[in-house]
């Protein structure tokens, strides 16, 4: 008999319980990010390393393609030494989709149809983060040589939470960032076999306000080394009828009001002079700057509003969820940033 | 095979018999058969059955008038009572020997309604008759169909099964496939699901096309080995198979109810292997369950040896089911797909495997958060009604297993910063009722701030439903402290096999957070409320929680309530309050009389001096208030100053909330004093104050169900007084009982 109660699951979640409550912790965020900034940005060589890591078609795969994002929940079981029985689940799980009614033998279109899952290394920074995981759909029921792939995406984990990985048991592997391209149809197929063969789950995984504003200052920081161009923001004011600005500033005058910020907080923590140390305090002001630069001229208060992107040279990103980076260069730091966004959003 | 079957050589029919009914031999059944038989010797049916079994090959059948009358007599016999199980078989064999040549095949097969059950040898040799493919194509159907109708009447399938392989070599008849199929789907285990069978069925779909036989039966195949086939079942094809339409079900029914026998569920067909992908209607579907799909990639080194013997969940359809294959069921390949089920939940009560926990946790913490925190398709507020069922259908497990889950319970924890106190009201507080003990140290952010909020600036009928909720809440750990807290190791963690590793004192420290803060909250919401007799009503259910903390749940821990809620409820003008809060007092008293005593007995056992102090000073204003008529006594909380009270012209304002006069009661005690003295014309409800009328007044109180007031006068009236009372009436009572020693001593020493 058991008594009228309630009490929890012999489950030991401690650790994952810290999480959750350090996530509600206003602080977090921003304290996660500033390491991050630093690690990439001071240290060059963490950065040159994993380039030389990633192989160039990869790296080519990676750039220069606008990625949808959406949150994954760690994936149960999954290996990274049985991806070719994964290749051939996943080749018939498509084929019986598109051919409903129509039984698929698995691993039986070997020559016809071949979803390609493959481990994309380099990516993965520390000794806890999974390596990236590849996925290639060609086009259904057309036999070209060599086949092209039509869908793509790839689930990853950069820079992930070490204390966050290390509470899962092993039997769940976190690969929380999913980037995919391609039709949306193909994108839910995948979703749905992931879903059903990891017991996982997806979320979309939109870029908010900060994550934006943290873009933006990023790469304005860039144009020390690289040509930016321009910084060009896209806001919407809550009026009647909707407004929209687009305020595109040059990338010179962008990086001294970026510069201005920074001397300020410089001086105040002299003693970190070593370490390149970015508070979001100096991303609010940089962008205060920007905003009331705008008022000055236009006397509307961008403040009021919202960001809904933000793009230069090196990238574009949106707040629905849509990255595009075009130079390899600072690619880890921003999936690092990526990564941890989408830690945020797990439910436990 | 068939020449065994001897009807008139009773040796030869023993062996038969014996082959016949391996399974249901009933030995006494048997005897009694054999002398119905024996007096039957002569009867024309049982000469029309041997006929049958011992007509020669070849024997013409048109123009045999023989056979006409024989066949006759058996259909007359088949489709009154039914036929038994020989003479099925004896039916069947001659039928499918084609002994006379296919033409009375038709016939025969019409007629094989089994009167019980049909033994399965018969079967099996039909079937092997099939192989000899004489039989004219409409014939095997209906052979096939006739199978299919009286499967669930066939004694045994092992020797079906045993042969899977041979019948399974029928379905590259154009003809027989569909039926096959169908045959096959009934008789499939997980062991008959094979590479080279997948692939013959494929070969066929790629020959007839989609086929729905095809589909169902890969189906089955996919729930046993979805790591060998895969397929999507179209949301337009109707699920199961088409070859119920069978001359028999009609005939066969009536004969059923003609032998009183249950009607057999005709053909009963779990169709259950329809799976929906990701649900057409809303572009994210987070609130639908997943369907219980089994594992598709197994653990390389497990598929060998093991998960041959492990049952999909999928396939357990009763508790019997379940409880013989406990051990090794294999969970599906989505965890939330147990919601779903009560089977599943019955299971999941018992695993005790961390993952699979984790798992469902994972889904639930995101279905959660995607539909009421981060509302990507508009979330709970767009789908009322599919919100309402999700999360009733998880209190509902909830309350199965008696317990939360750690991802509903982190949701909660944000959520409640978010909600607006009016969405799903009635699931919400239900869901946080069920979080379990927070350490104190957090329980102030978690939980009572945001609470605090919403109390504050909510309707009284959310204030009702926050402190009942809080009730539940506390109600639940204390029953959780007094099923796991170790007696003898009063500060030891309390129990290792739950996850909240929480020392006593720890687990004290929350309580007592918690029953302060709803002490808070009731206090300020009595103000804010007026005295709401409603509120007040579940402020109290709460402090009936409370004051037994100790004797129900044996936490050594007593907090009294603040004067924010003992003097409202005291001075309320409903009776049922008054008498509420003096029960309360009374178990107060109860549980720290014990406490005391415990005290003395065990080293380490404290219960706060100011706990005593407080209780002292409650029960002395309510004895003086009620019983003394002295509400203004130098010690009392309560006091106003006597310009004030002179000023408002109420007569002996100290009297006025004795058991006469208080507010609640003096109905009461105007109808006592009609009933005492009937003939009085002026009301003078002093005279009660006499110590008769007064002991006839208490009476009458407790007559009218104040129970809680008479348990606190028994136990805390020093009845002495009242007998010294007794001799002295002119001297009024509230003189007489005027101070404090006339309370039972006081429990603080």
């Amino acid at each position: 008999m058991k008594p009228d109660m309630f009490y929890s699951r012999g489950l030991q979640l401690s650790k994952i319980k810290v999480f959750v409550a350090a996530i509600m912790a206003p602080g977090f965020h921003f304290d996660r990010w500033f390491c991050l900034f630093r690690k990439s940005w001071s240290d060059d060589h963490t950065l040159l390393i994993s380039k030389e890591k990633v192989k160039p078609e990869h790296l080519e795969l990676l750039v220069k393609t606008e990625w949808q994002l959406s949150y994954v929940t760690p994936l149960y079981q999954f290996r990274h030494t049985q991806l070719k029985s994964y290749s051939r689940q996943l080749s018939a799980f498509i084929a019986a989709e598109k051919q409903e009614g129509l039984a698929v033998e698995v691993g039986g279109l070997q020559n016809t149809f071949k979803v390609s899952f493959s481990v994309l290394q380099g990516l993965a920074e520390t000794s806890d983060d999974p390596e990236t995981v590849l996925i290639q759909v060609p086009m259904f029921a057309r036999q070209e040589d060599p086949p092209k792939t039509v869908w793509c995406g790839w689930l990853s984990c950069i820079n992930g939470n070490p204390e966050y990985l290390q509470s899962l048991p092993k039997d769940f592997t976190c690969l929380p960032l999913f980037c995919s391209k391609g039709a949306e149809d193909l994108s839910s197929l995948v979703k749905s076999w992931l879903q059903r063969t990891f017991d996982c789950c997806f979320g979309p995984l939109d870029i908010n306000q900060t994550t934006l504003q943290w873009l933006a200052a990023l790469w304005t920081n860039c144009h020390m080394e690289t040509n930016i161009q321009n910084l060009k923001m896209i806001w919407t004011l809550p009026v009647l009828p909707p407004l929209q600005v687009t305020y595109t500033v040059d990338s010179d005058d962008v990086l001294d009001l970026w510069r201005s910020t920074r001397e300020s907080s410089a001086e105040k923590s002299r003693e970190a002079e070593d370490e390149v140390c970015i508070d979001f305090s100096e991303v609010t002001r940089f962008m205060q700057g920007l905003m009331s630069h705008f008022y000055r001229h236009f006397r509307v208060d961008l403040s009021a509003g919202e960001l809904n992107q933000v793009s230069s040279a090196l990238g574009s990103a949106k707040v629905n969820g849509k990255i595009k980076i075009s130079s390899s260069r600072y690619l880890i730091s921003i999936f690092s940033l990526l990564t941890e966004c989408a830690l945020l959003k797990m439910p436990i | 095979m068939a020449t065994q079957l001897n009807l008139s050589d009773s040796d030869s029919s023993d062996l038969s018999d014996q082959s016949v009914f391996t399974r249901r031999s009933n030995r006494s059944l048997r005897i009694a058969e054999q002398e119905r038989r024996k007096k039957e010797e002569e009867d024309p049916f049982v000469l029309a059955l041997k006929y049958f079994s011992e007509v020669e090959a070849g024997t013409p059948a048109t123009g045999n008038d023989e056979l006409e009358n024989n066949l006759v007599r058996v259909e007359k016999v088949a489709f009154s009572r039914g036929l038994s199980p020989e003479a099925i078989s004896v039916m069947l064999d001659f039928a499918m020997s084609l002994r006379m040549g296919s033409s009375p095949c038709a016939r025969v097969l019409k007629c094989l309604l089994p009167a019980s059950v049909v033994p399965q040898e018969a079967v099996v040799r039909a079937i092997v008759w099939l192989t000899v493919r004489k039989l004219p194509i409409s014939t095997q159907v209906l052979f096939m169909k006739w199978v299919l109708t009286v499967f669930d009447m066939i004694d045994a399938k092992d020797k079906l099964r045993a042969i899977y392989g041979f019948i399974f070599s029928f379905v590259t008849d154009e003809n027989l496939c569909p039926f096959i199929c169908h045959l096959l789907y009934l008789l499939t285990r997980k062991e008959n699901v094979r590479v080279f069978r997948v692939r013959k069925l494929l070969e066929q779909q790629s020959k007839l096309g989609r086929q729905p036989y095809l589909l169902y039966l890969l189906s089955l195949y996919k729930v046993f080995c979805p790591e060998l086939v895969t397929l999507s079942i179209p949301s337009r094809m109707k699920s199961g198979f088409k070859n119920h339409i069978s001359p028999w079900k009609s005939a066969l029914i009536a004969v059923q109810k003609r032998n009183d026998m249950q009607v057999a569920s005709s053909i009963s067909l779990a169709f259950a292997v329809r799976d929906k992908t990701a649900s057409r209607k809303r572009k994210h579907a987070h609130l639908d369950l997943p369907s219980l799909n089994p594992v598709t990639i197994k653990e390389p080194q497990a598929a060998q040896s093991s998960s041959r013997k492990l049952v999909p969940m999928q396939q357990i359809q009763s508790f019997a089911q379940l409880l013989q294959n406990m051990h090794r069921i294999e969970l599906p390949a989505q965890m939330g797909s147990l919601l779903g089920s009560s089977l599943a939940l019955q299971y999941l009560d018992c695993v005790q495997d961390e993952s699979a926990l984790l798992r469902l946790n994972f889904w639930l913490g995101y279905t959660l958060h995607e539909e009421f925190l981060f509302c990507s398709d508009g979330g709970a507020n767009k789908n009322p009604e599919e919100a309402l069922q999700f999360l009733n259908r998880l209190l509902s497990v909830q309350h199965f297993l008696q317990e939360g889950f750690n991802s509903s319970d982190a949701f909660m924890y944000k959520f409640l910063n978010v909600w607006d106190g009016s969405l799903l009201r009635p699931q919400i507080l239900g869901l946080l009722s069920n979080i379990p003990v927070i350490p104190s140290s957090q329980i102030k952010t978690l939980l009572f701030d945001p609470l605090m909020q919403l109390f504050f600036t909510s309707s009284l009928f959310f204030k009702c439903g926050l402190i009942e909720c809080l009730n539940h809440m506390l109600l639940k750990w204390l029953t959780w402290h007094s099923a796991y807290a170790l007696e003898d190791d009063l500060d030891i963690s309390l129990n290792s096999h739950t996850s909240i590793n929480i020392t006593l004192s720890g687990f004290k420290d929350s309580v007592m957070e918690l029953v302060h803060f709803v002490g808070r909250l009731a206090s300020v919401g009595l103000q804010l409320e007026d005295c709401h007799s409603l509120l007040l009503s579940f402020i109290l259910d709460f402090y009936e929680t409370v004051c037994d903390t100790f004797l129900k749940f044996g936490l050594p821990l007593v907090v009294m309530p603040p004067p924010g809620v003992f003097y409202p409820a005291f001075f309320a003008a409903d009776p049922v309050s008054v008498d509420r809060l003096a029960f309360i007092m009374h178990r107060y008293k109860v549980n720290l009389t014990s406490a005391k005593r415990q005290e003395k007995v065990t080293e380490g056992f404290h219960i706060s001096r100011q706990t005593f102090r407080e209780f002292n000073r409650y029960q002395v204003f309510l004895v003086n208030c009620l019983w003394n008529s002295n509400m203004c006594y130098p010690e009392a909380d309560v006091r106003l100053s006597d310009e004030l009270l002179a000023k408002s012209g109420v007569p002996q304002f100290s009297t006025r909330f004795d058991l006469i006069h208080h507010p609640a009661f003096v109905s009461y005690a105007l109808d006592f004093h009609h009933k005492c003295w009937p003939g009085r014309k002026d009301t003078d409800l002093n005279s009660i104050k006499q110590s008769k009328p007064w002991n006839w007044y208490l009476e009458y109180l407790f007559t009218q169900g104040f129970d809680g007031l008479k348990d606190f006068v028994q136990n805390s009236i020093n009845q002495r007084v009242m007998m010294a009372g007794d001799g002295c009436d002119n001297v009024t009572q509230s003189q007489k009982l005027g101070s404090a020693p006339h309370i039972k001593q006081p429990l603080l020493s």
